[in-house]
């Protein structure tokens, strides 16, 4: 029977060919949003690495008359034993503006050995940032103020980085170097003191990047505007508002609060945005693409009630028409997802986005399973009604 | 696809009738279309027996219920009251996937307009009924051979339908009926749409396969000297049968 169909498709093909064109164009906008699907799910499922549970970030312009690098350092000394000494904190880091869940990203290149150019995210941290942000070592130990005096800038980098540069190798002692451009080939050297594990701070559906922690001097310090604390668990809105006083009182006005757990809830609706607009331009397509195929199934079964009455005469059942209909439609379907594969296996044969070939794989089989539910749903109707049809009432039409 | 045994459960379970010889009868066919307002009455209480090996041909007017009276015999449809016993079985209860096995092992059809598919090429125009046999491709492909063969039109295996005259076509479709080796053939008008020539061709062929094959073939026509050459006429008019 299967050769039967391919025969009555292949001679047929003319009329055929936009039908597969329509399914081929199907499969490929449905393999896009499922890759988007499949990496947003796989970045979903992976874990955040830290806790950003009562973590509050606190932006605020630093003093204009505090120029001074020691006079920076006493400043936030003062600010943070004045903090501190609140019950409800537990500990607190300044950091970078690039705090999780921001807007704010901040990259270089990284050199260690034959990689050149390894793109990795930066983070400027104190050594209580890790306390925290509660992250995890892997490896080697988070730096201290000891390090200080250390020849190198100490930094902790996250596992990714690691296995990029230095593989399954221990990574503590290394030294990097990032070249910095507006001096040509000289270079900023940083020693690896420890290794974490992977952090998303860009939130929950971000894939993982490489990340370097590098230790605050007092020169960075000038410009950081940022810090994150700890809060104790149930911390409420008096607190929030006491804080807000003291800070106004240390630092003067422009400054915010902000809750890092509802940054993340906004975050991700910012990162959801994408695959909302896929679907939706998918939504549309494939509505169209069903009624098209609907349609024309429908049209073919008016079209071929002689054939339909005749294969009814010659032994068919009227479940056998309506499964030969469906069953064309499948075949048809078969030859766009053949084509459509070749196109969408060149993906991750060529690293087209640098996604892992697993993403890809597991879009090629939803995108299939998918087309194929369509077309079966789209074939269902139409052919249930040319099993209805009254063979002598066909016959007699013809 | 239907299963070779289901036709042969049909024959095991199907409630024999006693009458030697019989291959087709027909007990008070009665059969009524029904519109919301309109009741019509296309055949009135026909009984009817065709013995093996038999050529009948049926005639009458337009609309006085021929083709009706065929498509009951050819278990094509349904009549509204009687029974249709084929080779001594009641087919009046059997279900679509009986009737539909029952067709493709008993039945072979042939048609004014031929219906053949014209997007097939001959010879598989010819192995359609095959197809809902459990059958192998090349059982399918020699008995197909050996129809067209039979028909003369072994030169157009790879042709399609579109490609050939009426008479060409015609004989497709009488290969396409006895592909399947069936004991009756049910032809509705097969020389209507020919000329004299063709028509007296086909006849010819039909004729042939009823002596040397003892083919049953029930013919519906309007042309007085086909059915002169059958072995018997029924005449129907107005849904009753008066000859």
């Amino acid at each position: 029977m299967f050769s039967h169909l391919f025969k009555l498709i292949w001679n047929k093909k003319k009329q055929n060919a936009l039908l597969i064109i329509e399914m081929f164009i199907s499969f490929i906008v449905m393999f896009a949003v499922f890759t988007l699907v499949v990496f947003s799910y796989n970045n979903y499922k992976q874990p955040m690495g830290f806790d950003y549970n009562n973590v509050w970030v606190i932006n605020f312009f630093p003093p204009e008359n505090i120029t001074r690098n020691d006079s920076v350092s006493m400043f936030h000394d003062e600010l943070k034993k004045t903090m501190l000494a609140m019950r409800q904190i537990e500990e607190i880091s300044f950091t970078g503006n690039n705090v999780p869940f921001s807007m704010s990203t901040s990259n270089s290149s990284i050199n260690y050995g034959s990689h050149k150019n390894v793109m990795a995210n930066m983070y400027q941290a104190e050594e209580t940032f890790n306390k925290v942000m509660k992250m995890q070592m892997i490896e080697g130990r988070w730096f201290t103020k000891a390090d200080d005096a250390s020849k190198y800038t100490p930094v902790v980098i996250n596992r990714k980085l690691k296995e990029e540069l230095f593989g399954s190798e221990n990574a503590v002692g290394k030294v990097l170097g990032e070249q910095i451009i507006e001096k040509g080939t000289a270079e900023n050297r940083f020693r690896v003191m420890g290794v974490t594990e992977n952090v998303k701070d860009k939130g929950s559906y971000q894939a993982i990047e490489n990340g370097m922690y590098i230790k605050m001097d007092s020169g960075w310090a000038r410009w950081s505007g940022t810090m994150i604390l700890k809060v104790k668990p149930g911390t409420d809105a008096a607190f929030e508002s006491k804080l807000f006083k003291t800070l106004s009182n240390a630092i003067g006005t422009n400054i915010e609060i902000e809750h890092l757990d509802k940054k993340l809830v906004s975050k991700n609706k910012v990162m959801l945005v994408p695959m909302i607009i896929a679907f939706v331009v998918a939504g549309f397509l494939i509505i169209n693409v069903a009624l098209g195929l609907f349609g024309v199934l429908w049209y073919n079964i008016n079209k071929r009630r002689g054939e339909i009455g005749l294969r009814r005469a010659v032994g068919a059942t009227g479940d056998s028409v309506s499964k030969q209909l469906v069953g064309e439609v499948l075949v048809l379907s078969t030859i766009s997802l053949v084509i459509g594969c070749f196109f969408a296996f060149q993906f991750p044969l060529l690293n087209v986005f640098d996604l892992s070939a697993g993403i890809y794989l597991a879009a090629i089989a939803l995108s299939i399973i998918f087309i194929y539910a369509l077309v079966t749903l789209c074939a269902f109707y139409p052919g249930k009604q040319a099993a209805a049809i009254y063979p002598a009432v066909a016959l007699h039409e013809e | 696809m239907i299963p070779a045994e289901t036709s042969e459960n049909v024959l095991q379970n199907s409630h024999i009738i006693n009458h030697q010889n019989v291959m087709i009868s027909l007990k008070n066919i009665e059969k009524v279309y029904r519109t919301d307002t309109v009741e019509t009455l296309a055949l009135n209480n026909i009984s009817l027996n065709i013995n093996k090996g038999e050529f009948l041909s049926i005639m009458g007017p337009s609309g006085c219920g021929k083709s009706t009276l065929l498509n009951i015999m050819g278990l094509l449809d349904a009549p509204t009251r009687g029974e249709v016993s084929i080779d001594k079985h009641d087919t009046t209860q059997l279900n679509d996937k009986k009737l539909a096995a029952f067709r493709n092992r008993k039945l072979g059809f042939i048609f004014q307009s031929y219906h053949l598919i014209n997007d097939l090429q001959v010879l598989d125009n010819v192995e359609l009924p095959l197809l809902y046999r459990n059958s192998s491709a090349k059982e399918r492909r020699q008995l197909s051979i050996e129809a067209l063969e039979k028909v003369g039109l072994s030169n157009r295996m790879k042709h399609f339908p579109t490609q050939l005259s009426g008479g060409q076509k015609q004989r497709v479709a009488i290969a396409r009926a006895i592909v399947g080796q069936p004991e009756i053939i049910l032809a509705d008008e097969p020389t209507g749409n020919l000329d004299s020539a063709m028509g007296s061709e086909i006849m010819d062929i039909l004729l042939q396969l009823n002596e040397r094959d003892g083919t049953t073939i029930v013919m519906v026509t309007h042309d007085e000297n086909m059915a002169r050459k059958t072995h018997r006429l029924v005449r129907l008019f107005d849904g009753t049968q008066v000859q």
